[in-house]
């Protein structure tokens, strides 16, 4: 049986994937023109980057409409007001691989020095973590966000890292000190594309679970 | 939660052969707006008029189990219906004015009664009456034309003072705004909100908006039983029963 207000949850979902979708594709391409100092798949970022504002507000719009006229409750309340969540954190990653890429271009325009391999592992992981929490929004799994849930505490160990490594380099090579500041700039935004990621999955436990898990670690729970 | 105005434990109730509630169980809080809700013959009109006892009037009903106010039974032989009436006061779904003058209409229960022991003190309850249900500003200079002459949503405020004037402890309310408008039926949901302080309210309603709106509690019935009752956000953030969920949510219906 098809209600009123299925077509316009199935709008929001597929908004919302397609968000997801372009995230990953983004975080991917900023870390590519990174790691291959590309300057041309950097600029796509910015216009990928763009897309994805453009479907923020369009899911905004969505949210408004399903509240408005079709009064959801329930499961279909959570899920509407969790897309909404979810859109921001998935606008945040744009905007935070958006960074990447201008870290990048900087990059690629100086001395190449070599990256940190603690600064390899953090973007495989904050991409890994990102994944996980997306397949568990389209699969509306708890059990998959829960997973996710654990997997901070690497990626700030690794953010830490490269961070006093980079103290250290500059120090010793002040010569390269714009290149680590960089290194410290994309250390600190990928820790915060994992922070995103984790936000998502914590959505998806309140839209599936009616189970609000936010700031668990700080709150003591 | 507060205590319990009206306890039910074990209440059926049988038209003839056919059962339309089934072993209900259910506590009402005082002083608040608990609202019944379910589809079309699930029982939680049946429910509220065990309440005033309304079905004594239906010959083939039949009430099994306990039901009962402050702990005092309504169907013990002892019972004084006619009181009990007063007590618990009924607002209709289809606005229901007696063919009298407005006046008449308020002060005809607190007369039959006994509340009052002279006309002054009478008009006292009448203009008070017409004050709580916010309605005196409207009838002040018409208290003597007829009760029908009012808008359907006068009416419907006429019947609520009308209720209040013989200072019930319980207001029952069976669909109170389904025939008015949203003004009406906005203006009918703030005087449930300021009335509640004083007395326990009961409401039916059609209307999962309106439930959500004007209650504290949410009973939900379904086939003669009650699925599930709890904390009105509760129930519509999160509620326990499959069944619940799917009602509020359209699924069924």
């Amino acid at each position: 049986m098809t209600r009123p207000v299925d077509p316009a949850l199935t709008v929001l979902r597929d908004q919302l994937l397609r968000m997801g979708s372009l995230a990953e594709a983004i975080l991917e391409k900023s870390l590519q023109s990174l790691f291959q100092r590309d300057l041309a798949l950097s600029n796509e970022v910015k216009l990928d980057d763009l897309e994805l504002d453009r479907l923020d507000i369009a899911i905004d719009d969505q949210v408004l409409r399903i509240l408005a006229t079709q009064a959801p409750v329930a499961d279909d309340l959570r899920n509407v007001i969790a897309g909404k969540m979810i859109a921001a954190d998935l606008e945040r990653i744009g905007d935070l691989a958006r960074n990447i890429a201008k870290s990048a271009e900087r990059l690629a325009t100086r001395p190449s020095i070599e990256t940190p391999p603690r600064l390899r592992t953090l973007a495989d992981e904050a991409q890994r973590i990102l994944r996980r929490a997306l397949d568990a929004f389209a699969q509306s799994d708890p059990a998959r966000a829960a997973l996710v849930l654990d997997d901070d505490d690497q990626v700030d160990a690794d953010e830490d890292a490269v961070i006093r490594n980079a103290i250290e380099e500059i120090a010793s090579r002040p010569e390269f000190t714009a290149q680590e500041v960089d290194f410290i700039l994309i250390a600190k935004n990928l820790e915060r594309v994992a922070d995103h990621a984790t936000n998502i999955a914590e959505d998806v436990i309140l839209a599936t679970q009616a189970r609000n898990v936010k700031h668990a670690a700080k709150l003591g729970k | 939660m507060t205590s319990a105005k009206i306890s039910a434990r074990g209440l059926s109730v049988y038209y003839g052969e056919k059962q339309a509630l089934f072993d209900v169980d259910l506590d009402i809080p005082e002083h608040r707006v608990t609202a019944l809700i379910g589809p079309s013959g699930c029982g939680k009109s049946t429910f509220i008029r065990c309440i005033n006892r309304m079905n004594d009037v239906i010959e083939s009903c039949r009430v099994e189990g306990k039901i009962a106010i402050d702990g005092e039974d309504l169907y013990a032989p002892y019972v004084d219906v006619v009181a009990l009436r007063a007590r618990v006061g009924m607002v209709f779904q289809k606005p229901n004015p007696f063919p009298k003058s407005v006046y008449e209409n308020v002060a005809y229960g607190p007369r039959i009664h006994g509340l009052a022991e002279s006309r002054a003190a009478l008009d006292e309850i009448v203009i008070r009456s017409l004050e709580r249900a916010g309605l005196w500003g409207e009838v002040k200079d018409r208290l003597h034309d007829p009760g029908t002459s009012l808008s359907g949503g006068q009416q419907q405020r006429l019947c609520i003072a009308r209720a209040i004037a013989v200072s019930p402890e319980v207001i029952l309310m069976d669909e109170p705004c389904s025939a008015l408008d949203p003004i009406a039926t906005a203006r009918i949901e703030e005087l449930i909100a300021e009335l509640r302080e004083s007395f326990t309210i009961a409401i039916v309603t059609h209307s999962m908006q309106q439930a959500a709106r004007v209650s504290q509690s949410t009973a939900f019935f379904h086939l003669g039983r009650v699925i599930e009752f709890g904390e009105t956000a509760q129930i519509f953030t999160d509620p326990r029963d499959t069944k619940t969920r799917d009602y509020i949510t359209g699924r069924f219906g």
